[in-house]
């Protein structure tokens, strides 16, 4: 049975029939196999948010229906699913420790061990040194990698991950890819990730969703035939540069489109 | 800020205060205006002396103080509560919020006699006029804070699994708190002035009362005694909430 | 939320937008039909409890305001001498509030030694200097102006220092260093920056007026609205007090709807 399963989505933003009434996603299907690491791709705007939100329970589609483990997702499911938004949504009023705890608290995990996760997902991203900040005192790209930490310490079977590396330089990003890739190969979660990265896209994931210009649509599918995890010097070799390309294309006219739209 | 730039401001102001004092004298000696408008300062220290000393001062106080606490109690308790409810729903923020600012943008000092019809002279209708005052910015500012949580940090605690009791206690809580205090200082202080201001219209007892009185009897040694009192009191309040703010935000 | 069977999610979500999208138009209805609900019950209340009660029905208000208040030449008369009074008021606290906010938030030296002191004068209640208002003034109208312009004096000031105080100063180098006049500094530079926060403190400004004007009304009791305010509640006539005030706040809902087209013209002219 497919981890995920989304079957012919639509959704539109505000009422019917009103101007302001914005097609976001039409009729999106595919499946996230167990274990699968997909990537949307798509031009800003085109509904990946929107998608994402749905399978993470925040939000009913206009049509279609979303599953997860054959059953509809009509809520978060917290057991089931880890959401990591595109945008820190670490509660500024909390220190970093305190964010973790309410996760932890929530995960029910014994009040002995929130200290030891909490550090250990804090040093898997390099931030061990700012458990006591509050996020106001932390630079955006800080934010994100703890946030990033937090929603692997939810410690469910699937991530669904906004553009976690927005905000990162290029290098961080590469390292923060590679062990993704390792955890990946080590527990086998299923991952539901966007990204602007081309390359981010072909070496994390199995299979890329290339979706058109607003409304969304799954303009064609890309699979990489690699084993995780993957060595960086997977970014050297032939194939790599091939997909990547593929890609690009597949892209590049969506984008004028959209482009274009805006202009018009 | 460097040295000099602190002690300017300090040497200003302490100048102005130093020339209304003086001003004060000279005006009250020179004899251009009238005592009765203006005493001099002896006069109104000597007053305030016998003021505090007399009988009548601390009962005074003890009215004006109790009716303030408790229409200030009812306004905060109501405040939140309707700030709370009402939030509870977009639609019935989306329906009134619109009619509570709308009504506090009145000044319902209109409403006063009508507290005075139905709750007599007594403290009952000052402490009623304070309660329905103070209640506006409390709920006001409830509304607000509860309504414009960071949709995106509710989002991120429902996926996490918090319980609504933990989503309000760890997300609209702390988001809502810092407007919920703004509202609850400005509450207090309109009950203050409410209280003041309705035993100085219509009132039997209470230190608003004995302003209007001193001035009636013509004795303005007396009614500026009471005026000391009532920004001396204005003054600690102002410091003590902020403290108890301060108090609260770092915690 | 229920977890109802698989399938049935594909009809269930969009019912619910429905539902959703109907309640967002539904809210001024909701408003306005609980007030008229309100009105009705308490309509319906009065004339259960035999109409002796001190709370006059909504009818009986409105008869006393068409049979009592308004043919009434000397209490049209206390109302017109009382908007009159608001809008005086109103114009001193404007212009002397924007004047002295501009005076005061012109240099760093004076917004930081002046502006403390302004905030202390606006924490104090200054309903306990209303005697002072009257013994100064007289129960006049000038007492009243005076006390009304006091309250909305300060709101004024600290927004417009509030605005300038945001002010980047390179705008004002580079006015200066163009060779504008100051009055052309403000109307050109400083104006523009501080419309917000200062039609901010606008509106709120004349519900201070207003509220300063109406605590002397009524603490005055032997003239004006005081006056007439008095007399019903002292001979327990409800109809004409619920009358009368419902006049008094029909003007203050009106002064505050000035004050929003004034900005909403304003804005649209400047925009
Ligand atoms: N709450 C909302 N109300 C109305 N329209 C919305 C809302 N959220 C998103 N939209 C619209 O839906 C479209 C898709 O938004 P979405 O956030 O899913 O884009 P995205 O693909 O994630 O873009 P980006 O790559 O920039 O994050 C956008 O055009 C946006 O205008
Ligand atoms: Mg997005």
């Amino acid at each position: 049975m497919a981890a995920i399963s989304v079957r012919a989505v639509s959704h539109s933003f505000g009422l019917p029939g009103k101007q302001n009434r914005i097609a976001a996603l039409k009729n999106v299907s595919f499946d996230v196999a167990p274990g699968e690491f997909v990537t949307i791709l798509g031009p800003s705007g085109c509904g990946k948010s929107t998608l994402l939100n749905m399978v993470g329970g925040l939000l009913s589609p206009s049509e279609g229906a979303v599953q997860v483990d054959g059953t509809p997702v009509l809520q978060p499911l917290p057991e089931r699913i880890a959401y990591v938004f595109q945008e820190s949504t670490l509660f500024p009023w909390y220190t970093v420790e305190e964010n973790f705890a309410i996760l932890l608290r929530c995960r029910d995990v014994p009040r002995s061990e929130w200290r030891t996760r909490t550090l250990a997902a804090l040093t898997s991203v390099g931030m061990q040194d700012f458990a006591g900040h509050y996020p106001k005192q932390l630079s955006v790209g800080m934010r994100q990698r703890i946030n990033l930490a937090r929603g692997i310490a939810s410690d469910t079977d699937i991530l669904l991950m906004d553009e976690p590396f927005a905000a990162l330089d290029e290098q961080s990003r590469m390292v923060l890819g590679e062990d993704l890739s390792a955890l990946l190969g080590r527990t086998g979660k299923t991952i539901l990730f966007v990204t602007h990265s081309l390359a981010e896209a072909v070496f994390l994931s199995d299979r890329i969703l290339v979706l058109s210009a607003r409304p969304g649509r799954v303009k064609a599918t890309v699979a990489v035939n690699e084993p995780h995890p993957r060595p960086p010097d997977f970014m050297l070799t032939s194939d790599f540069s091939e997909l990547r390309n593929q890609c690009y294309a597949l892209l590049r006219d969506e984008i004028r489109l959209a482009m274009a739209e805006a202009v018009a | 800020m460097t040295e000099t730039s602190r002690l300017w401001p300090c040497a200003i102001q302490g100048l102005i205060a130093a020339g209304g004092l003086l001003l004060w004298f000279v005006v009250t000696q020179s004899g251009e205006v009238s005592p009765l408008f203006l005493p001099a300062p002896d006069a109104v220290v000597n007053a305030w002396v016998a003021l505090v000393r007399s009988d009548e001062f601390w009962p005074a106080v003890g009215v004006t103080l109790t009716t303030i606490a408790a229409a200030y109690i009812l306004a905060a308790v109501a405040g939140l509560l309707t700030g709370w409810l009402i939030t509870r729903s977009p639609l019935l923020t989306r329906a009134f919020e619109p009619l509570v600012s709308g009504i506090f943008a009145i000044p319902i000092t209109l409403f006063f006699p009508l507290f005075i019809l139905l709750f007599g002279i007594g403290q009952e209708s000052k402490l009623a006029y304070g309660a329905v005052y103070g209640f506006f910015p409390v709920a006001l500012n409830t509304i607000a804070g509860f309504a414009h949580v960071d949709r995106r940090l509710v989002d991120a605690a429902r996926c996490m699994g918090l319980s609504r009791f933990g989503l309000f206690r760890h997300v609209l809580l702390p988001a809502a708190s810092p407007v919920i205090f703004t509202g609850l200082r400005v509450g207090f202080f309109i009950c203050f002035a409410s209280v003041l201001g309705g035993e100085a219209i219509a009132s039997a007892a209470g230190i608003g009362h004995n302003i209007a009185l001193s001035a009636e009897l013509f004795e303005p040694a007396r009614m500026y005694a009471w005026i000391v009192c009532v920004v001396a009191a204005a003054l600690v309040l102002t410091a003590l909430v902020s403290t108890i703010e301060r108090r609260f935000r770092d915690s | 939320m229920s977890g109802p069977a698989a399938g049935t999610i594909a009809e269930l979500a969009p019912a619910r937008r429905r539902v959703a999208a109907g309640w967002l138009h539904g809210s001024a209805a909701l408003r306005w039909g609980t007030l008229i609900t309100i009105a009705v019950l308490w309509e319906v209340a009065a004339r259960w409890s035999g109409n002796n009660g001190l709370v006059a029905p909504p009818t009986a208000i409105l008869r006393a305001l068409v049979t009592q208040i308004l043919p009434d030449g000397q209490i049209r008369a206390a109302l017109i001498v009382a908007v009159v009074e608001i809008t005086a008021a109103y114009a001193i606290a404007v212009a002397g509030g924007f004047l002295i906010g501009v005076a005061v938030g012109w240099t760093r030296l004076g917004r930081n030694s002046l502006f403390p002191i302004v905030l202390f004068f606006y924490a104090i209640p200054q309903v306990a200097f209303l005697p002072l208002f009257v013994l100064g003034f007289g129960i006049g109208p000038a007492a009243k102006i005076a006390f009304g312009c006091s309250h909305g004096i300060f709101p004024v000031i600290v927004n417009t220092i509030a605005g300038m105080r945001n002010i980047n100063p390179q705008y004002v180098s580079a006015a200066r260093c163009m060779g504008i006049s100051r009055a052309g500094i403000v109307r050109h530079v400083i104006f523009p920056h501080i419309t917000g926060s200062f039609f901010a403190g606008l509106r709120l400004s004349m519900t201070m007026t207003m509220l300063g004007v109406i605590l002397a009304e009524l603490y005055v009791s032997t003239a004006g609205i005081g006056y007439f305010t008095r007399q019903f509640a002292d001979t327990f006539d409800p109809a004409p007090l619920f009358a009368l005030i419902s006049v008094l706040t029909a003007i203050a809902i009106a002064m505050n709807a000035m004050v929003r087209l004034a900005e909403r013209h304003w804005l649209r002219w400047k925009g």
